[in-house]
């Protein structure tokens, strides 16, 4: 529904941002396919001979890639599980009557807008020390023993400094999609014999089907890549204990300056995210005709 | 000023042609109206005049100058929206005063123009308010004030007034019939209601899926329909369409008369039928009349005290020379 | 319509709504007390919560020691820089597909949406490559670049979104009355878009100011922004708690503000409008 002069216009309009992305997608994704199909080290200069799948022959044997698939899958389930269901429960909270709600709001969304570094710091060092930290007085105050929790349990750990920093987004989220919900639609429940238990199972949830959906999805994506925590908390130590997938290419490409098999580490991470990525595209592409 | 001329003019949009070939003069200081049911092409033609849409073929002249592939802001004509479409974030002021803006115009005349525009349209107490603190109708009038103050060839107008409630949709109607009256400019404008075609227009052009069915003036259109479906849009309530026996009667296939052609009587007439619902609007009535072996209902106008009830019989007589006659094509048989 | 409720429910709620708020808070509540303590005062056995002597010298003491008002500026000029950079290539694509759409608008938003996907460090090793030869490692232009590109879909999506909102027939009638296509965006378009593009420019900085993965990786000393800066107190060396908390408090105190003021369009900007 246009003139041919606005479809020129258009064109023209949108395509420094389509080439901009076509580069930044395009270039560097051929570099790694290219890369990963070398023995390139850049300790080691000299020719860069063609190696064929070797790279990946040694990624995916090398006991620290299985540790690191299963510790990704733990991050980005265990924070999945504590984000969704806090969230829902402090959005059922929030949802309610109450005195200075929006106060409340604003200390709840506060850690989402800590940066990531800042917030696996101050954890790491104020309150999970086992000398200094705040958990190590409380434990003492106890009577208990002091934990180590970075070197004793440093997945869990990494967990629940991620998952405080996301909490905020799914509560956020799911919040708003429960006030979203028509408030008669509660009230005919009610009128019809619903009780809180059967309005929340038969009338909220369903209503937040969509919404837990998208928090899933949307926080995959991200947790998926989660770095910054594990670089300046544990260094995805000790041993392998806490190294994802993000974390292990980097140590290949940055810290062992091994380009060929960080690149091979490289794909695998865009055939992983990308299968996660279909289902998000399915959800937002529906949302898109309504 | 203000000849609008389309010569074979075409609309595709991909593979489906909206428009056929379609030829069509509007005269300098006509009011024409185009109407049809929605979807038939009239807001497309319209849109294809305005310049907001490409033509695929065929050419369009304004006052004799091709017009076909100029950008709709050098076309030199106005356009009142269906949604107004009114700038929310300017003023009064600011939105009628916007199309001289864009032309350049020196502030001085500018202001000019615009009290005097608010002026006709009564809009001078509101001048400095925002389009969101507007009644529908004074939007309406801030619309046709914004498309005034550029003195266009022609006005063109998409259903401005469909999202009016009805007593005021009266109002504007008459309203814009005086500035037609007041102005003397070439109007174009859109509609699916036949009544506000009928009771604004010097020339109705009735489409249907893009063809133009009849050009005319509303009682030309009214007393002559070219075909069937001309004879069915215009005029409220439908025309009544009968065929069979009756029909062959007069010797055609199918004949058409208008509920206010049809004298209903309690004793005796052409057709019998049973009263059904009758729906009393103080002046006339309109009896819904069943059982006639004609069609499945024949509504008929009877004076506004007829004592008639659901189930009476009645007899009805259409007036001779007010029967429409139709060939199994759908063509007006003379 | 509001529903009558009791006072001992609504003081229950209240009650425990706070103390849950308060718990989430408390981690940025203790990093703001201790940046006010001295080095001795933040490790105390035990804790002191308020009764300590309020100082400032932790905030003077960053700043002379590492010259904190370089990072925090290079924080600010990357996330200005690449949100603004990001809208100037946006703007004039969402107004394509919201008002020309054509048969593959949508393919393309999803297009540029599933970039968005690609996992970062699926292109670390190129990047950092080509950043070497090109010269831009540990620049604020390379940061830039990188944090313009990766957040440009999303900067595209919102303002499609708030776009899409605006009646094409307003575009038209100023098409009508003689706006040419620059004066149809400068004139109607960006004044009607005015709080659409407001919230996306202001999810767009925290998003860049708390990127802390090209960050990290592509800068050293030079360049490095707060998240980097504040990354290099995990050494042990660095294990002072009152300036790590003044730094952390200063890093994060601008973001935080203009979250909070962001949060109802946040939700809307996060999901690509698929929650609103």
């Amino acid at each position: 529904m246009a003139t041919q002069h606005s479809r020129a216009a258009a064109r023209l309009m949108i395509s420094p941002a389509v080439l901009l992305l076509l580069g930044w997608m395009l270039i560097p994704l051929g570099m790694t396919i290219y890369f990963s199909l070398l023995r390139y080290n850049l300790l080691m200069p000299g020719n860069n001979p063609y190696v064929g799948w070797e790279n990946y022959k040694y990624f995916l044997t090398d006991p620290a890639f299985s540790a690191a698939i299963f510790n990704t899958l733990a991050l980005v389930g265990g924070v999945l599980l504590i984000t969704v269901v806090g969230g829902i429960l402090l959005g059922l909270l929030l949802d309610q009557p109450m005195w200075g709600q929006g106060i409340v709001r604003i200390l709840v969304i506060a850690p989402f807008f800590v940066m990531p570094t800042v917030s696996a710091l101050v954890w790491k060092n104020m309150f999970m020390n086992p000398v200094n930290g705040l958990f190590a007085y409380l434990a003492q105050f106890l009577g208990l023993e002091p934990f180590d929790f970075l070197a004793q349990a440093p997945l869990m750990s990494i967990i629940g400094i991620v998952s405080w920093q996301w909490l905020p987004f799914a509560t956020l989220i799911l919040l708003t999609a429960m006030q979203s919900l028509d408030r008669e639609q509660l009230e005919a429940a009610e009128m019809d014999g619903a009780g809180p238990f059967n309005r929340f199972f038969y009338i909220v949830l369903p209503h937040l089907a969509r919404a837990v959906t998208v928090v899933v999805l949307i926080q995959t994506i991200f947790l998926l890549s989660v770095f910054a925590e594990i670089l300046v908390t544990t260094n995805g130590g000790p041993g392998n204990a806490s190294t994802n997938l993000t974390y292990l290419v980097y140590a290949e490409s940055l810290l062992r300056f091994d380009v060929g098999t960080g690149s091979a580490g490289g794909v695998v991470a865009i055939v992983l995210a990308n299968i996660v990525a279909i289902f998000l595209m399915r959800m937002i592409g529906k949302n898109l005709e309504a | 000023m203000g000849r609008i001329t389309l010569d074979k003019v075409t609309k595709s949009f991909g593979d489906i042609e909206v428009i056929p070939p379609l030829d069509l003069t509007i005269d300098e200081g006509e009011f024409v109206v185009f109407v049809g049911p929605s979807g038939c092409g009239k807001s497309t033609l319209l849109r294809l005049i305005a310049g907001l849409e490409d033509v695929s073929s065929g050419q369009i002249r304004i006052d004799r100058q091709d017009a076909t592939h100029l950008p709709p802001a050098k076309r030199g004509l106005a356009m009142v929206f269906q949604s107004y479409a009114l700038y929310p974030h300017m003023s009064v002021r600011k939105n009628i005063a916007f199309p001289l803006k864009m032309a350049g115009m020196d502030k001085a005349e500018q202001d000019k123009r615009v009290n005097y525009a608010a002026e006709v349209l009564n809009l001078s107490d509101y001048i400095d308010r925002k389009p969101g603190q507007l009644s529908g109708g004074q939007r309406q009038r801030v619309a046709i004030g914004r498309a005034i103050v550029r003195e266009p060839a022609a006005f063109l107008f998409d259903e401005p007034l469909s999202n009016l409630d009805a007593a005021l949709r009266v109002n504007m109607r008459l309203e814009i019939s005086e500035l037609h009256a007041k102005l003397k400019t070439t109007m174009v404008y859109v509609t699916h209601d036949q009544v506000e075609a009928m009771t604004m227009a010097d020339k109705i052009v009735v489409l249907q899926a893009g063809r133009i069915e009849q050009v005319g003036s509303p009682l030309e259109l009214y007393r002559a329909p070219r075909n069937r479906f001309v004879a069915g849009f215009i005029g409220s309530p439908k025309m009544n369409f009968i065929t069979g026996a009756a029909a062959e009667a007069f010797g055609v296939h199918e004949i058409g008369v208008r509920p206010e052609h049809l004298q209903p009587s309690t004793e005796s007439g052409m057709w019998k039928g049973t009263v059904g619902v009758g729906e009393h609007l103080g002046s006339d009535t309109f009896l819904h009349v069943h059982d006639t072996g004609l069609a499945e209902t024949i509504t008929v106008r009877a004076s506004g005290e007829m004592a008639l009830r659901h189930g009476d019989t009645i007899w009805l007589t259409p007036e001779a020379d007010k029967i429409h006659k139709f060939d199994a094509a759908g063509l007006r048989v003379e | 319509m509001a529903r009558k409720v009791t006072t001992q429910r609504m003081a229950l709620n209240t009650v425990l709504a706070w103390a849950i708020g308060l718990l989430i808070f408390f981690p940025i509540l203790w990093t703001i007390l201790t940046s006010f303590k001295t080095e001795a005062q933040a490790i105390a056995d035990p804790p002191i919560f308020l009764g300590f002597n309020w100082t400032l010298e932790n905030y003077v003491e960053v700043q002379e020691r590492s010259n904190y008002f370089r990072h925090f500026w290079n924080s600010v000029v990357i996330s200005l820089g690449s949100t603004l950079l990001g809208l100037v290539i946006a703007v004039p694509a969402a107004w394509a597909m919201a008002f020309v759409p054509g048969k593959r608008t949508k393919d393309v938003l999803m297009w540029m949406l599933s970039t968005k996907m690609l996992p970062p460090v699926g292109v670390l090793v190129p990047i950092y490559l080509m950043f070497k030869s090109l010269g831009l490692l540990d620049t604020q232009l390379g940061l830039v670049i990188v944090l313009t590109l990766i957040n440009l879909p999303i900067i595209i999506w919102m303002l499609y979104t708030y776009f899409r909102e605006i009646p094409g027939e307003i575009l038209e009638a100023a098409r009508m009355d003689g706006a040419t296509l620059k004066g149809e965006v400068v004139h109607v378009l960006l004044p009607m878009a005015v709080p659409g593009m407001a919230s996306t420019v202001l999810l767009n900085i925290i998003l860049a100011w708390n990127e802390a993965f090209w960050t990290l990786n592509l800068t050293a000393a030079k360049a490095a922004p707060l998240t980097a800066f504040i990354a290099s107190y995990s050494s042990p060396e660095g294990l002072f708690y009152a300036k790590l908390s003044a730094a952390s408090t200063m890093a994060i105190a601008p973001i935080l503000i203009m979250g909070w003021f962001s949060q109802k369009q946040l939700v809307r900007g996060l999901t690509f409008g698929a929650v609103k």
